[in-house]
């Protein structure tokens, strides 16, 4: 079978690249696997089927969708919220009845309403300020003949937004680990955090919660790695809460090498998030390989991770005193972070494995591929055996034999 | 007892669902078998003759309600039950290891790929509906784990019940078994036209027989291979009963009965390091001997088992004190637990 791949690749630098570049190798040894270049807008003569890997990033993603738009195939949502995509697939190529014709698709006449109000100028960006309320997914949803999707959480998104084709989950991979020293950035516990440093990565609510815990645990160290969103002052928060002098360590930008190695060297990872977009993270994969205890936001994605290797934090109004309480167990019982440090290496191990994952997209580029042609096949001689005995469309019997089909995933 | 059946076929897995009906009745369960032909081609019908299974209502029967239902091997366990119990006899091989091999079914076409992920697609469904899940040998759950990322437990089912006895250890090595190729039985015909001293008995009928027939003509092996053809169960006895050793060496076979019923006659077993299922009872050098797939290798087994029977003899009895172990008594009450 002759795949076409459309993905964003290094040297781009989005986690989809780094997500292509640790699966292609894989996928290769299954299925023939073309890469199209990037802006190329066909696939090759002679393709079975086309695989779309989307994004949010509409810089990475426009012209993947694009080339879905021309040909319909498998696509792979590494996202379910897109409506930054979608914004700048229309309003940034001054496509403005694009947009508002996705929101109305989606939303109705309010959302028909709202963009002309961002239009205008009325009210803030929507993508900026609630995408989450507005994901416009069915902009690409309409041309998928079947769908990827790293979590229940999408599926479940992509079956409510009324897509009907096959739906797969396939865990994101896990990358090898490498060989690294780990890099202890202080002697007591350390607590990592490594991501963008903003408000919906919910470092308000950790700060309060580190500094909380230091009352009781002075040998505490937060290690907060990434650079922080324009507008979002770190140091004003970090002294009001008396960690501006200790109990912080402190990073921006690192590379791969360094993130691998200060995470190694981190005794408990923090991932939070809220509100979440659908996506997954590659820190918290690095984590489950590195085998680290985490503590993450109950939402989305992350609320799927096994409960022995993950803590979980709702988003609600007890959301600093929830996580004070995870943490302090966490920095209290080494043999807690030894348990669920074990899990997490499991957990990479059975979901995460790469030769796995390639598995489960050949299978998904397979029945995509003439899955078609087999419910087709099913569905004829079915209907004929039953209208055989008399059973007629539209019937109980008829119904309950839909029914049966659509439980065993047939038809 | 749900398991499917391909018509006038009858093997492990039938005689494992019947006696398994035979074994409940006699600890005072109601039980009784359901069964549904099985077909496998052309084409979707490998589907469509599972789908059968699914749309059985066995939640109750005459006003009476079911307790549990037990699924066996493909197609059976579709069944739709609130408590399904599945003992795992196999998946349908032809969709998972057997792809692209020569006892593969499915072609490279894009409809034929696909109906085989739809078999598969069936297997992850119908198996995740099970209440409990129990594989036949740690082989066949290995596989399903690898396949659907499903966990069974292992669950060896006991042998037929036969008059195992040791009258002695005879000069031929017997082989049990279904004829077809995948059985393997050409190598103990290779092996027995390299080793002038071997004697055989083949037990057992199947599509591969005319081949081995004319196989064993072609090497001049008249009057050392006996073709026994189906035997009756006081037959298979007595042939346990004198036999050097048994031979069994199917390729990545499931499970296997006959090394159960080998050892319950102590006899050694003789297999090869790929016969998969087997292996879990046939340890090299302690209740067999375990050797590559080559002709040669079998021979060479099988004349150093003739000219060591002390050594044949404590084997088997090694084998038979394992397969003591393995009864229904044990197996039902996990089964039904």
């Amino acid at each position: 079978m002759r795949v076409a791949y459309f993905s964003p690749l290094p040297p781009e630098q989005t986690g989809i690249a780094d997500y292509s570049a640790l699966l292609l190798p894989a996928l290769r040894e299954r299925v023939d696997v073309t890469v199209v270049g990037r802006g190329r807008k066909k696939a090759p003569r002679g393709t079975d089927i086309a695989l779309y890997h989307v994004g949010n990033n509409p810089d990475a993603h426009a012209w993947i969708v694009d080339a879905l738009r021309r040909r319909p195939g498998v696509v792979v949502l590494h996202d379910f919220v897109l409506h930054h995509l979608v914004s700048g697939m229309t309003l940034g190529r001054g496509d403005a009845d694009g947009y508002l014709d996705a929101m109305e698709r989606e939303h109705g006449v309010v959302g028909r309403l709202l963009a002309h109000g961002v239009i205008d100028k009325r009210i803030p960006p929507l993508w900026e300020s609630r995408p989450e309320d507005f994901p416009l997914a069915s902009f690409v949803l309409g041309d998928a003949t079947g769908v990827i999707v790293h979590s229940r959480h999408v599926r479940d998104r992509v079956r409510g937004a009324g897509f009907r084709g096959p739906v797969r989950v396939v865990p994101h991979p896990a990358w090898p680990v490498p060989e690294i020293t780990p890099e202890r950035v202080a002697d007591g516990v350390v607590v990592g955090c490594f991501g963008i440093v903003n408000a919906s990565k919910r470092i308000p609510e950790l700060l309060r919660a580190v500094a909380n815990v230091r009352e009781s645990h002075p040998e505490v160290t937060l290690l907060l790695v990434g650079p922080a969103s324009p507008g979002f002052d770190l140091e004003r928060r970090l002294q009001r809460l008396g960690l501006a002098d200790e109990g912080i360590a402190r990073e921006g930008w690192i590379d791969e090498t360094r993130l691998w190695a200060l995470m190694a060297g981190s005794d408990v990872l923090v991932n939070l998030r809220h509100p979440t977009m659908g996506e997954t993270s590659g820190s918290v994969i690095r984590a489950l390989s590195l085998g680290k205890p985490l503590v993450v936001s109950d939402v989305g994605w992350f609320a799927e991770l096994p409960p022995e290797a993950a803590l979980k934090v709702p988003p609600d109004v007890d959301e600093a005193a929830t996580l004070t309480a995870a943490l302090d167990l966490l920095v209290a019982r080494e043999d807690v972070r030894a348990a669920m440090g074990n899990a997490a290496r499991a957990v990479a191990r059975r979901e995460h494995d790469l030769q796995r994952v390639a598995d489960l997209y050949a299978a998904a580029l397979e029945d995509a591929a003439g899955g078609g042609a087999v419910d087709d096949a099913v569905l004829r001689e079915v209907s004929e055996a039953a209208a055989g005995v008399g059973i007629a469309a539209g019937t109980a019997e008829a119904r309950e034999i839909a029914r049966r089909l659509a439980e065993v995933e047939l038809g | 007892m749900c398991r499917p059946q391909v018509p006038f076929a009858r093997g492990g897995a039938e005689i494992l669902a019947d006696t398994l009906v035979d074994e409940l009745r006699a600890r005072g369960h109601e039980a009784d078998l359901v069964s549904v032909p099985f077909k496998w081609y052309p084409g979707a019908r490998v589907l469509t003759q599972a789908f059968l299974w699914r749309m059985l209502d066995l939640e109750e029967a005459d006003g009476r309600p079911v307790d549990l239902v037990v699924g066996t091997k493909f197609q059976s366990y579709l069944v739709r039950h609130r408590d399904k119990r599945v003992w795992l006899v196999h998946q349908f091989r032809q969709a998972y290891e057997l792809d692209r091999t020569e006892l593969g079914q499915f072609g490279e076409s894009s409809e034929e790929r696909a109906l085989r992920r739809k078999v598969q697609t069936l297997d992850r469904v119908a198996l995740g509906e099970a209440t409990r899940l129990f594989a036949i040998s740690q082989n066949v759950a290995d596989r399903l784990e690898r396949t659907t990322g499903l966990e069974a437990e292992y669950l060896p089912p006991p042998p037929q019940e036969l008059d195992y006895r040791c009258t002695g250890y005879g000069e031929f090595v017997l082989s049990v078994n279904r004829l077809d190729r995948a059985k393997r039985i050409d190598l103990l015909v290779e092996a027995t036209a390299l080793d002038p001293a071997l004697e055989v008995v083949i037990a057992g009928d199947g599509p591969d027989r005319p081949r081995l027939e004319q196989l064993a003509r072609e090497r001049g092996l008249d009057g050392r291979i006996r073709f026994a053809g189906r035997v009756s169960e006081g037959e298979l006895a007595d042939l346990y009963a004198r036999c050097l050793a048994v031979y069994y060496a199917p390729v990545d076979e499931d499970y296997g009965m006959v090394p159960l019923e080998a050892f319950l006659s102590e006899k050694p077993v003789l297999t090869t390091a790929d016969a998969g299922g087997p292996l879990e009872f046939v340890a090299d050098g302690r209740t067999g001997l375990v050797v590559a797939p080559e002709a040669s290798e079998i021979a060479r087994a099988a004349g150093w088992l003739r000219e060591h029977r002390e050594e044949a003899a404590s084997y088997g009895r090694a084998g038979k004190e394992l397969a003591s172990e393995v009864t229904w008594d044990r197996a039902i009450a996990r089964l039904l637990a």
